[in-house]
């Protein structure tokens, strides 16, 4: 472990006040012995900066799926006091609201008896990789209301229903988004994008749920062992990401104008307060919905293959949740014992709000929030549930995925894409992707095993696993 | 070469060389375009703009996102950009061809282009500088 961090709990690391000058609070993550030695010296560097920021309260903090990106580390979650806190586009990164779901379906893996012909007409229905376009017009007008509703835009347009909203963070919309802040450019990039999934590590998968291993909560998240299920992976596309690539440059004036200092110029933050954080929230927040509404008609088109094949109804299949990992927000926490409201910014972590919250859906407020923890190409996903730990010690928060171990350039030399998909093919896995490269930089050894990250969030009780699922086919750009 | 790729885990890290400042941000661009696209053509299209920006980081970074921007929405794969930096100001032709759904439909989009560690420094041949984009 690099010098300074010590182990102050089960699974849990502080890293010092003065690891980097100007923090103000330590940092804290979690993480087993195993890997902790994986953590490279550039990500735990990242979240002291992190703590060098305005009003941070309690812990700069990140999740064990903590590595190495630009501005916060991947996994990491800080929250800011409204009054003099700040939020910052590197707390958040350029794929605002990237994100996941699951929707259950009726089929078992054993009536799943033309599953290369599926992930084809998976792969054929949803546009998937660079370039790939929309079959829908959309008008100026529809963007707008789009961005302002998000998921519920969606469903008001036939692509849905209305227990998707409720089974989604936030209900698939947040009430924050102000698309009057969203760039001409963003909104030209976003036009003829919506409905489409994407490049690099998003995906849609074909899945079985393995294993239970919390039967009432599985119950209740209306989940059942051998079950097929499908998850989403994707963000806001170009429209998210010129919104951060504009913000940043708006509030990297502003950063200097508060007299604020960043050791990094990637954290260009404002007061959360300020007419620059306030935009930048509000554009950020219409990226979001824009996000939840792109998921949301990818889950439609996707019901549409599914029905076809199994003579299914939309209604048979229900989103069991949809979660943020790229996302700030103003939420209510207790922080030593009184109420705080708090601008909390998850980047490349996943809300894990406990039993009883009245942000999660009634049908699931005893178990606490399903929590999606999508594995690398070829290995194993979870579903599991947010915990009161969670809210005491994270914010509310958990790990959002495997975390890289290998840089994709690593990954490429070590092995060639062909090689990846026969190895999957022979464990019955097939893989759809618009280039061999992709399906390399995307091999399961360049990520950390999920199972040990979703190990140590069990353990440290950040939230608790329900079931397993094992991958069946993937669609990748 | 004019640049090499390094290590980075998330995403990409690429280290440019250029013995001005014209050719530092022309072989950025360059950079990023093989990123982006393995078969890049000159098709004939061109594109000139100018961009103006308070200091040199800032200036290559709006110039790299301004390309990415046009990549995507004019739906071009750019395979030869000039860059030619003057002041605070940079002025960019870049020349290639439309996006071939066939050839280039694998590419890899960039989302972004990162501040983290983006700065020029001065060498005994020229400048250097690493660039953070994010996959």
């Amino acid at each position: 472990m690099h010098t300074g961090i010590r182990k102050v709990g089960n699974m849990e690391w502080e890293v010092p006040v003065g690891y980097v000058p100007g923090m103000r609070v330590p940092g804290r993550f979690y993480l087993s012995d195993d890997l902790a030695g994986s953590v490279e010296e550039g990500a735990v560097r990242q979240l002291a900066n992190v703590a060098t920021l305005p009003g941070i309260v309690k812990y700069s903090l990140a999740m064990p799926d903590i590595h190495w990106g630009y501005g916060f580390p991947i996994g990491g979650v800080a929250a800011f006091d409204m009054e003099h806190g700040v939020i910052s586009p590197g707390g958040v990164g350029f794929d605002i609201n990237c994100g996941v779901r699951l929707i259950a379906t009726p089929p078992t893996e054993k009536d799943i008896t033309r599953k290369r012909e599926l992930i084809e007409a998976l792969f054929r229905t949803i546009p998937t990789g660079v370039g790939a376009k929309s079959t829908l017009k959309l008008s100026a007008r529809d963007l707008l209301d789009m961005m302002d509703e998000g998921a519920s835009w969606a469903v008001r347009n036939g692509y849905g229903h209305e227990n998707d909203l409720e089974h989604c963070e936030e209900n698939g919309s947040m009430k924050d988004a102000s698309s009057a802040d969203v760039s001409q450019k963003a909104r030209q990039r976003g036009m003829p994008q919506c409905g489409t999934l994407g490049s690099g590590n998003h995906f849609l998968e074909l899945q079985v749920v393995a294993e239970v291993t919390d039967e009432r909560a599985a119950r209740a998240f209306g989940i059942e062992k051998g079950q097929i299920c499908c998850m989403i992976h994707c963000g806001s596309r170009g429209l998210g990401h010129q919104v951060c690539t504009d913000h940043l440059k708006v509030l990297e004036k502003a950063t200097g104008n508060y007299n604020i200092q960043v050791p990094d110029r990637q954290l260009a933050c404002a007061p959360v307060s300020s007419p620059e954080g306030k935009a930048y929230l509000g554009a950020m927040a219409a990226a979001a919905n824009y996000a939840w509404a792109n998921r949301q008609m990818i889950t439609h088109n996707a019901r549409g293959v599914f029905a076809s094949f199994f003579g299914l109804e939309h209604e048979d299949m229900p989103l069991v949740y949809d979660v943020a990992h790229n996302v700030a927000k103003i939420e209510d926490h207790r922080v030593d014992g009184r109420s705080m409201r708090l601008c909390v910014h998850r980047k490349g972590a996943t809300r894990a709000f406990g039993p009883g919250s009245r942000d999660i859906p009634r049908a699931y407020s005893e178990e606490g929030q399903p929590v999606i923890i999508p594995g690398s190409m070829g290995s194993s996903s979870y579903l599991l549930k947010g915990t009161a730990t969670a809210m005491e010690k994270t914010f509310g928060s958990t790990c959002h995925g495997a975390g890289r171990l290998m840089s994709r350039t690593q990954a490429k030399k070590s092995t060639r894409g062909a090689e990846v998909q026969k190895i999957l093919a022979k464990q019955g896995i097939i893989v759809r992707a618009t280039s061999q490269a992709v399906i390399a930089e995307e091999a399961p050894e360049a990520y950390k095993p999920s199972s040990e990250v979703v190990r140590v969030v069990h353990e440290a009780g950040l939230s608790l696993t329900v079931a397993r699922l094992e991958p069946l086919g993937v669609i990748k750009g | 070469m004019p640049h090499t790729e390094l290590d980075h885990t998330a995403d990409i890290l690429i280290r440019v060389w250029g013995r001005t400042l014209d050719e530092l941000f022309s072989d950025a661009a360059a950079a990023m375009a093989a990123v982006m696209f393995e078969d890049r053509r000159d098709g004939g299209i061109e594109r000139t703009f100018s961009l103006t920006a308070d200091d040199p980081e800032a200036l290559l970074h709006d110039l790299l996102s301004e390309l990415l921007f046009l990549s995507e929405v004019e739906g071009i794969v750019f395979s030869d950009i000039k860059a030619r930096v003057e002041g605070a100001v940079v002025y960019c032709t870049a020349r290639g061809e439309t996006f071939s759904p066939e050839r280039h439909r694998g590419g890899t989009e960039i989302k972004g282009i990162s501040y983290s560690g983006l700065r020029i420094i001065n060498t005994d041949e020229g400048y250097q500088v690493d660039i953070i984009f994010d996959v």
